[in-house]
């Protein structure tokens, strides 16, 4: 089943720095309850790791794109909780929610031990692949599998600012490498 | 049946025929610049000296335009969800402009100069 393949494509792809861990897992079909816990568990990974990014960051540039992640994944957030509350649905945990939890976990550990300049390319190459990633699960999985208009409307609504927030990344990633 | 005559109606009829009426300014023309996905609409806009340009923001995360220069001659400050902000064209020129959240957003205003006596009020 294609959509099958995708799903598991994009659940291992979530995973980003821990891909072994979805190896046996199964490919999983999403309802809306489950898109909607995706979406704000993406929110609440990126937000978690801008917040360490504070602690641990001297950049300017690294410090402000940190910033920028706590404000739009939280109005993202606030926004797809509004309107899960409108639509009656209750976000349901799902094997994607759980290996984007994993995935974190994993990223998390790798970049507590670092600090200054080590910490600031580790976290925006996390960056560079979580949103990356998190692109990728909209375009194959999560735009395509949600059946609710409105929902599937926010979710096309935010991809421009997940794809922007990959773009800035990627410029902050090249800026580190120029600046060795 | 006679058509009873309002205060306002004789006013407008007194301003029709007034001298007056000469003194009227037009006011000078907005352009209006939505920021929505992550990007400005249009992008490129050309004004004249006097025009008012009004961002306003169609997206759900915050936004600025902002000079990327100083002093910055634009600064919306920042733009929450479904705000706007007006700005005046001022000295000509080309100015560039970028969402200081989001640096991968560009935009250019481009303010051309008023002919000389033909300066507009607003």
């Amino acid at each position: 089943m294609p959509q099958r393949f995708a799903a598991t494509a994009v659940a291992i792809a979530l995973a980003v720095w821990s891909p072994s861990m979805l190896a046996a897992q199964a490919a999983p079909d999403l309802n809306d309850a489950e898109v909607a816990d995706v979406v704000l568990t993406a929110d609440n990974i990126d937000i978690d790791l801008a917040r360490l990014a504070q602690t641990r960051s001297k950049n300017a540039e690294v410090l402000k794109f940190a910033g920028t992640m706590i404000t739009d994944h939280s109005a993202v957030n606030a926004k797809a909780t509004a309107l899960a509350g409108k639509l009656g649905i209750t976000p349901e945990n799902s094997a994607v929610s759980q290996s984007l939890l994993a995935g974190a976990r994993t990223a998390r550990a790798a970049l507590e031990p670092l600090q200054g300049t080590a910490f600031d390319e580790g976290y925006i190459a996390r960056e560079v692949a979580f949103h990356q990633a998190v692109l990728d699960a909209l375009d194959t999985l999560l735009i395509p599998t949600t059946s609710n208009a409105e929902l599937k409307q926010l979710l096309v609504s935010v991809r421009p600012a997940i794809a922007a927030h990959l773009a800035h990344a990627q410029m902050l990633q090249r800026s580190l490498v120029a600046a060795k | 049946m006679m058509r009873r005559v309002t205060l306002p109606s004789l006013l407008v009829a007194t301003l029709a025929v007034s001298p007056l009426r000469r003194a009227v300014v037009t006011p000078a023309p907005s352009r209006t610049v939505e920021v929505s996905g992550l990007a400005y609409h249009p992008a490129d806009l050309e004004v004249a000296q006097g025009d008012t340009i009004i961002w306003i923001n169609r997206d759900i995360v915050p936004h600025t335009a902002t000079s990327d220069i100083s002093p910055r001659a634009i600064d919306t400050g920042t733009l929450a969800a479904g705000d706007s902000s007006r700005y005046v064209a001022g000295r000509a020129g080309v100015y560039r402009y970028t969402c200081t959240f989001h640096p991968t957003m560009q935009g250019r205003l481009v303010v051309r100069a008023a002919p000389t006596g033909a300066q507009k009020q607003s």
